[in-house]
């Protein structure tokens, strides 16, 4: 074994149970162990992050055609933003003649 | 057991009187000066890394071990208790009253001699804190505990290293060899006896004599680098002058980590 060439890692982080990871930045790296090495120096050595991942760059698939992700046809009609819940829920309502819930009080921190 | 040159030092613990405190005394200014001279050496890599993560990480350890020896002196000073603080401690002696191990002597070299100090280092020193775990001197329990969780990680980075220059190629592996050959009659001296040993080990305060903890250090070393094709590594040399008689390159070392202490002496900083 010879010593293989760093390539680009990107580090994903938890910021604390239960939290989604997310896109913390990049480290180069030879291997997956030096990677998590370095991922930990540089986005948890402060006690940042509770859990790391680190995908090789080069196994990531990537799509960024804006043709196919921004269609440049109107398709409004396909969004449901013409069917509002509200009037709907009132109309019932008053064909039952419940009153209207109160909203639920903040949530105790 | 008297180590000279160590012994006038020992005399210097005016607060620390009895077998127990004298033992204790001469442990945590070892340990705390191990730290001291690996991680000052060792933060020299800031900014000339191999590459800019490594750099990043080397630097960061050295750090670690500059924060532990802090919290060393710290229990040093409490123990001693003679009115110095922990910076007069590690700044203010002369270089032939550190009580650094003889492998820590070495400079930091090439990268694969860094390498393999620190491996060699690490190694030893997680026999040793493994042996005051379950220390009777409650304040160095606590300290180990938390010292255990962050010595982990740098076990784990730099034996990736000693793997990865093994199996790197010639040069590497070259490097790594000679280095280790150069080295290895000084790296059991991390974990050789200390004056006052008898006392720890009865009072508890390690839960072995460190002939013990280097023994199973050996195993533990030997089985590693036989497994990647290196030789085991030689016995002691000279293990009763394994904590003074400072090298040139320590006297080195000293005369720059206290040059700016020196330059105004009394100063608040």
């Amino acid at each position: 074994m010879t010593t293989p060439p760093l390539e680009p890692w990107e580090v994903f982080r938890q910021e604390k149970d239960g939290s989604p990871m997310t896109h913390g930045g990049s480290v180069m790296a030879p291997d997956a162990t030096l990677a998590l090495h370095y991922a930990r120096e540089m986005y948890s050595r402060r006690q940042e992050s509770v859990h790391l991942w680190v995908v090789r760059r080069a196994d990531i698939h990537d799509l960024a055609d804006p043709d196919l992700l921004q269609p440049p046809l109107d398709r409004s009609f396909k969004k449901p933003g013409g069917y509002v819940m509200r009037d709907k829920l009132a109309a019932a309502r008053q064909i039952s003649g419940e009153a209207k819930p109160r909203a639920k009080a903040a949530k105790a921190r | 057991m008297t180590l000279d040159g160590v012994e006038p030092i020992a005399m210097d613990f005016a607060g620390a009187g009895d077998g127990r405190e004298r033992g204790l005394a001469m442990l945590l200014l070892s340990m705390a000066d191990d730290e001291f001279v690996i991680g000052f050496s060792d933060s020299e890599w800031t900014g000339i890394g191999p590459i800019l993560e490594e750099d990043v990480a080397i630097s960061s350890l050295a750090q670690d071990e500059l924060g532990h020896a802090q919290a060393l002196y710290g229990l040093f000073v409490d123990v001693v208790a003679d009115g110095r603080d922990a910076d007069a401690i590690a700044y203010d002696r002369p270089p032939e009253g550190y009580l650094h191990a003889r492998l820590l002597d070495h400079p930091r070299g090439d990268w694969a001699w860094t390498i393999a100090r620190r491996w060699l280092y690490e190694t030893a020193d997680a026999a040793r804190l493994e042996a005051l775990a379950t220390s009777s001197h409650d304040p160095l329990r606590q300290l180990v505990d938390k010292l255990r969780r962050e010595e982990r990680y740098h076990v784990m980075h730099v034996d990736a290293w000693l793997d990865r220059l093994a199996n790197g190629g010639d040069e590497p592996r070259r490097r790594l060899t000679e280095a280790l050959a150069a080295m290895g009659r000084d790296a059991g001296t991390v974990l050789a006896g200390l004056p006052g040993e008898t006392a720890l080990v009865r009072h508890g305060i390690i839960a072995e004599p460190f002939a013990a903890i280097e023994a199973r250090w050996r195993a533990v070393t030997s089985t590693r680098l036989v497994g990647l094709g290196l030789p085991a590594l030689p016995g002691t040399a000279d293990p009763e002058h394994a904590r003074n008689r400072h090298s040139e390159a320590f006297r080195a070392l000293h005369a720059e980590f206290t040059m700016v202490r020196r330059s105004e002496a009394g100063a608040t900083w």
